[in-house]
């Protein structure tokens, strides 16, 4: 059975923030601003972004808000109605609630009845998870259509409050501020149907390669500052405790990222082993890249083995719309297709390298016009 | 970065060097997810490092230097003169590492170790094995697949400098232990990288060789990381490092 992405939406909380912006919304730690600021916006390259929180740190759209626009807009143009579709498949970083899962939470949003629910738990590479076993669930015939949704609220996380309250004296700590310059929020929701509707992409596989037997944790929430303590944050008596030991904050052990570029790349020559895979026939490659960085450095690995996918075949949003971890790639794609930029019979790959403990999914898709 | 292929090749490789390049990528990737897992390296990514953990790492490391320049050496002589330009590669390789072992013996006193504690230290079993399996193959006619065992340990240069110098450095203290031998290695490896592209090509002319290649860097690798596993065990049988 063939599965086929027939509607795609996403969903920007507020206005678009810049650069110079950002600070005034995340607020200053201890009413300074960051050192560490210019160096990573440089890297990263994002020039604008979303929050789900004004600048009095108000919460203006809940993580299952921004799931649920997502899918409002998806559907708008959507060939089925809502009430038809059998499957609700979300992923997030973090819900709004710790439990229970946040398709409950979605779903009851949308008001959609007796549905199957699946939800899963990572961080960029979620989406992916989730979109595979919607995938496998058309294709072994169980559901006709499923939505997937992915949306993440980040910039709660980033209040200059919590840095304070984790007991950081003001002065640069690269690994846990570097995410605040990097990610931002937003959600994207597709729909996927067993039928070709219009010109549509068909979903011809999804892969993932795991490492986290091999490396350390590089991106988390969970653990103090203090790298010798190896309590995580619920064995504390209180989570105030947590929070004050920096356990509560989130982390990026930017020293351990480089291997992301090469575990891509891994996966990438693994699956053109497999014959799964041919880079020379991918039209257009949709890279979740957390950081204009990264760009080059898997370009020229990938270019030295005569594997590389020229400049001009690679689609990003990230520079304008920010890195909204795994919504990052649902409102990649639905901005590619929007844009009006496949023919028929071209193929896509979209490629999503979670650093949390190193996972890198990759998803294949070729452009069919329905008879 | 870490990885063989960091400075981009000036050379432009045939279609087979490259599907030999894609192949040998695959096999360092592997090997460096093993290299991870080995007790001494995850200390070493963990920040739980210690000074005695770097100087067992010099000491199990001190061998299979000494012994690199003997199977660069012989590699050389095994080319016949029908690669007379590959064996002058070879031959220049050899004669600007065949000394490195002294570096790393300066390194090892500097951190705090006895010199002759140092030199009497004896192969391991996974230096053992390793240093048995490259004179074998370094041994047989024209041995073009040794170009393999070289993709790993020099990438292996390029790691310690790139990543391990540092860490350990930031772990110790940059003034309480020498990492001359580390990154002196390194530094010179961005050089022989650009060598080996040219060799790659020149040997890939025969799919057999290219194949060969590809088996002795997974070999090298897992004798390489079996070298390093026995550090831990052989701690427990002597712990003076």
């Amino acid at each position: 059975m063939s599965v086929y992405v027939t509607s795609t939406g996403s969903f920007l909380p507020g206005p678009q923030i810049g650069n110079d912006e950002i600070e005034n919304i995340l607020g200053l730690v201890h009413g300074k601003r960051s050192r560490l600021r210019e160096r990573i916006l440089k890297a990263n390259g994002i020039r604008a972004r979303h929050y789900a929180i004004d600048h009095e740190h108000r919460t203006t759209h809940s993580n299952a808000d921004m799931g649920i626009a997502a899918v409002r807009n998806c559907m708008a143009a959507a060939p089925l109605p809502l009430r038809a579709v059998g499957m609700l498949s979300c992923a997030t970083t973090q819900g709004d609630l710790v439990i229970p899962g946040f398709g409950s939470m979605v779903q009851s949003g949308l008001e959609m009845s007796e549905i199957e629910l699946h939800t899963t738990h990572g961080i960029c590479s979620s989406a992916t998870m989730a979109l595979k076993a919607a995938f496998n669930n058309l294709r072994v015939g169980d559901q006709s259509s499923a939505l997937v949704v992915a949306s993440e609220l980040a910039s709660r996380l980033f209040k200059n409050t919590r840095y304070e309250a984790a007991g950081l004296d003001g002065s640069p700590d690269f690994d846990a501020e570097f995410l605040r310059w990097m990610l931002s929020d937003g959600a994207g929701a597709w729909l996927l149907e067993t039928t070709a509707r219009g010109r549509c992409p068909r979903i011809d596989w999804i892969r993932s390669f795991s490492h986290a037997d091999a490396f350390p944790v590089c991106m988390s929430i969970g653990t103090p500052t203090d790298r010798g303590d190896t309590r995580t944050w619920q064995d504390w008596p209180t989570y105030a405790d947590a929070e004050a030991a920096g356990a509560l904050l989130l982390r990026q052990d930017v020293r351990l990222l480089e291997n992301m570029v090469k575990l891509g790349v891994d996966g990438a020559l693994r699956l053109i082993a497999e014959g799964v895979l041919d880079l020379g026939r991918v039209d257009h490659f949709l890279c979740h890249y957390s950081s204009h960085h990264f760009k080059s450095r898997i370009y020229e690995m990938l270019e030295t083995c005569g594997a590389a996918v020229p400049y001009e075949k690679w689609y990003s949003n990230l520079y304008t719309r920010g890195n909204t971890g795994c919504a990052s790639i649902m409102i990649m794609l639905d901005e590619f297709l929007r844009d009006g930029r496949c023919r028929d019979g071209e193929t896509l790959l979209c490629m999503v390298p979670e650093s949390g403990r190193f996972n890198t999914a990759y998803v294949h898709m070729t452009i069919v016009e329905a008879e | 970065m870490s990885t063989p292929v960091a400075e981009s090749a000036a050379v432009t490789l045939s279609d087979l060097a490259q599907q030999t390049m894609r192949e040998l990528l695959r096999v360092w990737f592997d090997f460096e997810r093993r290299l991870a897992r080995v007790p001494i390296v995850q200390r070493l990514n963990a920040g739980t490092f210690t000074r005695d953990d770097y100087l067992r790492l010099l000491l199990h490391m001190r061998q299979q230097v000494v012994e690199g320049s003997r199977w660069i050496t012989r590699c050389a002589s095994s080319f016949d003169r029908e690669h007379a330009d590959v064996r002058s590669i070879v031959i220049g390789h050899a004669q600007a590492e065949h000394r490195d072992y002294e570096i790393l013996e300066r390194d090892y006193v500097t951190s705090g170790g006895d010199l002759e504690r140092i030199r009497r230290q004896r192969r391991n079993p996974g230096s053992e094995a390793l240093h048995g399996y490259l004179m074998h193959r370094a041994s047989e006619p024209n041995p073009g697949g040794m170009l393999g065992a070289m993709w790993i340990i020099e990438g292996l240069g390029e790691k310690m400098a790139g990543d391990w110098a540092a860490r350990i450095e930031e772990t110790l203290g940059a003034s309480r232990v020498g990492t001359v031998f580390l990154r002196y290695h390194g530094g010179n490896d961005g050089a022989h990288m650009e060598k080996l592209y040219g060799l790659l090509n020149r040997l890939c002319s025969n799919a057999g060789v290219a194949a060969d290649m590809v088996v002795v860097a997974t070999v090298v690798g897992r004798l390489y990381a079996l070298q390093l596993e026995e550090i831990d065990l052989a701690w427990q049988a002597d712990s003076s490092p």
